[in-house]
């Protein structure tokens, strides 16, 4: 490991690079510090040693709570590279600008970026982030959660030292739009599933919805190169919120409700005409549980030292985006399996969190409190 | 209720006519008696006359097990039908003659038909034998047992009452042949739905299998006209054996590992972020618990009085048969949505219990050949 603490900012102050914290309460989806400064400001690893945002007054709230100077605070993130020089970069923007602001880090010479999700909005846009990446060796890992969760990293270690036997099955009921939070669903699937997937089947929440580009619900069959297979709804689930079920021969792990619980089956002997039973035995927990945000920056720092990809690249990411893209185009060509990659890279779903994206969350939401008293 | 009891035949005297319930040491996915000749012996509503199988020891057994006389066994279903006028027949014979026995009783006047599964080979012989049965006003039931289980039928009731909310979603993780035990898996999803199938996409285990007419594995999804979207997983399901999984938005029901555990999930306050949980609640099982077999009988005993159709269909025989025909020619037709019903009549579907059917399946079990 580096001797140095390595200087991280972060861009775009609002829920994700700074607050999004104090909204939970309970353990089990997330393990804090999770995002963006509280992690920054917790690691041994890294300093925050500045954040970027437009807003005037986000940059104000951000100072005054991670204990920065106000010339610290940017209202442009390219001066904010250029005078500050950071080694890590967050990237908790509005995807709207998510390609763009990787671009111009990457192009400034940073060693790693943290980027919330999704990804990028269209293919293209994430080829050439992805590109331009490796040519310069910047590690770029997306935070997609899930794979630095501990009941996701032991359910993947349990495929992986092969306790669940030949995987067979991941089902996943997450009510999601395709982009927006189907980016995590579709990707703990690829996670948990342990392979690529190669084709899709797709139906869209309406015809209007899969032929525009907005983001929008679907379900889908995924079939995986290694055999597996996939099926995701992300339709609403009602009783079902955000459930994984990942099934193999020899055992099974299921993750409810958000996380809250995790299940562990294995096939022992037994039952009906001696065919074996599924038993439930006690989930198998590492000795420490690691904060989610704190595992992302061992990670960065552990890719920064050794070239290797981490554990959510922007490989993932771009995969996460293709297999979305690739479900809504089986839809808009009436209802046929679609082979991946893609060969339109211009294809692109604006993911809901653009909406009304002129307007910080935070005030947003203040307005909506506002209106409904 | 008729006052008399009804003279009931089985033909095919195997393992679902005679000898499946030995097999049985546990309850859940099926409750006794359950097969065919049990059932009638069991039921106040009939009498079991007569048999009929053209291996002469199949008969021999099957007489003495249920106390007939060797007189009361044909080896020619066509002159039982003549001899022993039955009200009730079963059908328990490989699945490559149902359709053409199911005509022959009709014809020669019997009230009800309980029918072993798959309902037949092809769309053609279900549609030419659900259009005698109705304009000779015959009951036919098909076996599709889940039907006749208390869990079953109580998530039924559960969905009727709304219990739990609006219907979004049913999981089958099902390993089977589409046609042999594939009728079970997607008439029980259809009976869990309360909907039919609008449209289906199909994975099948090979293309060399989707090709022929074999029976085959394979997954599916499915459209149903209630909204309810459907997964069949019917390929090998390794550690999550027979399980269906009907989700709503204000509850869920599960039932696992072949029916030997129900659970019941309700949506209740609460939660982080005030978004709710999903709480185990006890499974609300009713104050009696019906055999299968005899369920069977007094549904059918009700369709001869009033001329409604059994909780198990010809019809929905057919539609379970229909959907694994339309699966497979999704994979067929290159991975695409498949709409029913399907034009092409003459589709089929040889269920692989039909395999080395020129021999008692005892006899084949017996030399080590089984299944």
């Amino acid at each position: 490991m580096s001797e140095s603490k390595f200087r991280a900012a972060v861009i775009g102050l609002g829920r994700m690079g700074s607050t999004f914290d104090d909204e939970i309460e309970q353990g089990g989806q997330f393990f804090m510090p999770y995002c963006h400064a509280p992690t920054y400001t917790a690691s041994p690893q890294t300093d925050l040693i500045s954040g970027a945002d437009p807003h005037a007054e986000q940059g104000e709230i951000f100072a005054d709570r991670w204990g920065l100077e106000r010339g610290q605070i940017y209202a442009d993130y390219r001066e904010m590279l250029e005078a500050e020089r950071p080694e890590f970069v967050s990237i908790c923007t509005t995807a709207r600008l998510r390609a763009q602001i990787m671009i111009d880090a990457i192009n400034a010479g940073v060693k790693a970026i943290w980027a919330e999700k999704p990804f990028t909005l269209s293919l293209a846009e994430a080829d050439e982030v992805i590109e331009l990446g490796n040519r310069n060796g910047v590690a770029i890992a997306v935070n997609c959660s899930r794979r630095y969760n501990v009941f996701f990293n032991q359910a993947r270690r349990m495929v992986d030292e092969g306790e669940l036997g030949e995987i067979l099955q991941i089902t996943a009921y997450a009510q999601c739009n395709l982009s927006h939070n189907g980016s995590h669903s579709i990707d703990a699937m690829r996670y948990l599933a342990a392979g690529d997937v190669e084709w899709v089947f797709g139906e869209m929440e309406s015809d209007e919805k899969a032929a525009g580009e907005e983001d929008l619900m679907g379900n889908g069959y995924m079939a995986f190169d290694n055999g597996a297979r996939g099926f995701l709804r992300g339709t609403p689930t009602g009783a079902a919120p955000w459930e994984f079920d990942l099934i193999g021969t020899e055992g099974r792990v299921r993750t409810l409700a958000q996380g809250m619980e995790a299940q562990y089956y294995r096939w022992v002997p037994g039952g009906l005409r001696d065919q074996g039973l599924p038993a439930r035995a006690p989930f198998p927990l590492p000795t420490q549980i690691p904060s989610s945000g704190l595992s992302v920056i061992e990670d960065l720092v552990d890719c920064i030292e050794t070239g290797r990809q981490p554990r959510c690249s922007g490989e993932d990411g771009r995969k996460a985006l293709e297999i979305a893209i690739a479900l809504r185009e089986s839809h808009r060509r009436g209802g046929r399996r679609v082979d991946l990659p893609l060969a339109d890279r211009s294809l692109r779903i604006l993911s809901v969190e653009i909406r009304e994206d002129a307007l910080p969350a935070r005030v947003r939401r203040m307005q909506q409190n506002q209106g409904a008293g | 209720m008729s006052e008399s009891t009804y003279r009931a035949a089985v033909i095919g005297l195997g393992r679902m006519g005679s000898t499946f319930d030995d097999e049985i040491k546990q309850g859940g996915q099926f409750f006794m008696p359950y097969c065919h000749a049990p059932t009638y012996a069991a039921s106040p509503h009939t009498e079991l006359v007569a048999g009929a199988d053209p291996h002469a020891e199949q008969g021999a057994i099957f007489a003495e097990r249920w106390g007939l006389e060797d007189r009361q066994i044909y080896a020619d279903y066509r002159e039982m039908l003549e001899a022993e006028r039955p009200d009730f027949v079963s059908m328990c014979t490989t699945a490559r003659l149902r359709a053409a026995i199911m005509i022959d009783a009709i014809n020669a006047g019997v009230k009800a038909i309980w029918a072993e599964k798959p309902f037949t080979l092809s769309l053609a012989e279900a549609d030419e034998v659900i259009e005698l049965a109705a304009s000779k006003g015959v009951a036919i039931a098909v076996n599709c047992s889940r039907r006749y289980n208390v869990f079953f039928t109580e998530a039924r009731r559960m969905v009727e009452e709304g219990d739990l909310g609006e219907l979004l979603q049913i999981t089958a993780y099902t390993q089977c042949n589409l046609s042999s035990n594939g009728s079970h898996a997607i008439d029980t999803m259809c009976y869990l739905v309360g909907g039919d199938v609008e449209w289906v996409f199909g994975e099948m285990e090979s293309d060399e299998k989707a090709d022929a007419d074999e029976d085959l594995m394979g997954n599916g999804y499915m459209a149903f006209d209630n909204g309810v979207r459907g997964f069949l997983r019917g390929t090998p399901t390794g550690a999550a054996p027979w399980e269906f999984d009907l989700i709503g938005t204000e509850g869920r029901v599960r039932s696992l590992a072949q029916g030997m555990e129900t659970q019941y999930y309700r949506w209740v306050p609460g939660g982080p972020r005030g978004r709710n949980l999903p709480a185990r609640a006890p499974f609300p099982l009713p104050t009696t618990v019906p055999a299968m077999g005899p369920a069977v009988i007094e549904d059918l005993v009700q369709c001869i009085d009033s001329g409604a159709p059994p909780r198990c269909s010809d019809e929905d025989g057919r539609k379970a048969l229909e959907i694994a025909i339309a699966m497979r020619e999704s994979h067929r037709q290159g991975g695409r949505r498949i709409d029913l019903p399907l034009p092409d009549r003459s589709l089929r579907l040889l269920s692989s219990e039909i395999a080395q059917d020129a021999v008692p399946a005892r006899i084949r079990r017996l030399k080590g050949r089984w299944p």
